[in-house]
């Protein structure tokens, strides 16, 4: 007899590609690469700092980074506009199958990618089946006062909200689910439904330019939406049908 | 070498030896799991059972739970300020620490014992919001003199009463209707979603 262990069923249900619920825009025209995102992004969700050593070794840990490239031939360059490339939230994420664990999944309620550090075991297929490289892994334990004396008074920093990741556990950006969580929280307790624009993740609220735009995707008349629309609009690697939740305005008149 | 001790073994006095080994382990083994489930040692042996006796409510006391994630303690000063006012309690050596506490304006360092693992975010205030009582999960406290857990705070009894107050039988949906069916399997479905929690 079957028993039914109520595990998630992957399955491709293509006519649900835009019923998302959380979306960003981020606009590179008005992106300066100031990295205050990236500050922002470390300060809230408790990264760590791995020190010289591990950054030697390419394991520093940010769940958003700037991109930048060059266009042409020396000495006829010119730079492409700044990128900030954070977890797309992928409608159909590709590091969601190969996790063996089911701690990668996907929330059928935010249409958001989880991960779920209690059950991670660290075999690191995700990071290696993501296409955006926005997976990053803990190597040691960064925030343990006991191995890292002299990251001590980092402690009083660290956000209550958020898990401290252990060692050997894959982590990436929630969109600040703590914080979608707080506010629908609060709009729950004063009898509401969220607001658009409440939800400010913390690379959207530190952005001094306002590139980045939060909201719902579902909804036609959030900010996000009519952003997103724009011709300007592309998605992040979109051949290879993953159905990205953060969409990159480029091509305006800067260029 | 290897013999001589299999030898060795095989001798009464050295089966008794064996016997004698494992129950050592096994005594140590129950000794040990026994100190995990002893509750913690408290700075003061606070009597619940007396507060909740005389009528206090639970949220006089952690008022965070109405607002929010955390139901707190309340401060030295606010125990000190009911209990300067009772000639018993007022000279009690009982209360010396809370009386050092007020005094040194020092927090007293009670060890939480309803605790969740850091991975687990969990918010009082929604629970509270959705008729809950305080007994349904910390059992009677009327009953308890320093607080102990009634159940084991694990995940699948979080899980089984999200399921049991979402499920569409008689008890949640006695009409029927097909829009609380909905709604019903909307609720269910955010609350065994993991990002409730897990974060």
């Amino acid at each position: 007899m079957a028993t039914d262990l109520q595990l998630p069923v992957f399955t491709n249900n293509s006519e649900n590609e835009l019923a998302g619920r959380w979306g960003m825009v981020i606009d590179q025209d008005i992106c300066t690469g100031c990295q205050a995102c990236v500050a922002a992004c470390a300060m809230e969700n408790n990264i760590p700092f791995v020190g010289e050593a591990d950054a030697g070794y390419g394991r520093t840990m940010h769940w958003i980074r700037i991109e930048r490239f060059w266009q042409g031939t020396f000495p006829e360059v010119k730079m492409t506009p700044y990128q900030p490339v954070l977890c797309q939230q992928c409608h159909k994420a590709p590091c969601e199958p190969v996790c063996p664990v089911f701690a990668s999944v996907h929330s059928v309620s935010e249409d958001i990618n989880l991960q779920v550090y209690n059950r991670c075991v660290g075999t690191r297929y995700c990071a290696n089946n993501c296409p955006y490289q926005v997976r990053v892994f803990n190597w040691r334990d960064y925030t343990d006062a006991r191995q890292r004396p002299e990251l001590v008074t980092l402690q009083n920093q660290l956000n209550p909200d958020v898990t401290v990741r252990r060692r050997g556990v894959m982590e990436k950006c929630t969109f600040c689910i703590q914080r979608i969580r707080h506010v629908e929280d609060t709009a729950q307790s004063e009898g509401r439904d969220v607001r658009d624009g409440e939800v400010v993740p913390a690379c959207a609220q530190a952005c001094p330019a306002d590139a980045i735009v939060f909201g719902r995707v579902d909804d036609p008349t959030s900010k996000v939406s009519k952003a997103a629309i724009t011709s300007r609009g592309s998605h992040m690697l979109e051949e290879l049908g993953t159905l990205p939740r953060v969409t990159y305005l480029a091509g305006g008149s800067a260029q | 070498m290897i013999k001589k001790f299999f030898d060795a073994l095989n001798q009464p006095l050295g089966r008794i030896g064996v016997l004698i080994t494992l129950l050592v382990v096994f005594s140590a083994a129950v000794w040990g799991i026994a100190q995990t489930q002893k509750p913690p040692e408290q700075p003061i042996q606070f009597p619940h059972n007396l507060h909740v006796g005389v009528g206090i409510q639970c949220l006089y006391c952690h008022s965070g739970a109405l607002r929010g994630a955390s139901p707190g303690l309340p401060t030295e000063t606010k125990c000190w300020g009911c209990h300067q006012q009772m000639a018993i309690t007022n000279t009690s050596p009982l209360l010396k620490p809370l009386v050092q506490a007020v005094e040194n304006n020092q927090p007293i360092n009670w060890i939480p014992v309803a605790q969740v693992p850091d991975f687990v975010r969990f918010v009082h205030r929604p629970h509270i919001a959705a008729g809950l009582n305080c007994e349904v999960c910390h059992g009677n406290v009327s009953q308890m003199t320093v607080y102990q857990n009634p159940q084991v705070l694990n995940m699948g009894w979080c899980l089984a009463c999200h399921r049991a107050k979402t499920e569409d039988n008689i008890q949640n949906n006695p009409g029927r209707d097909p829009a609380i069916t909905a709604a019903l399997a909307t609720k269910r479905t955010k609350l065994t979603d993991c990002s409730l929690c897990h974060y």
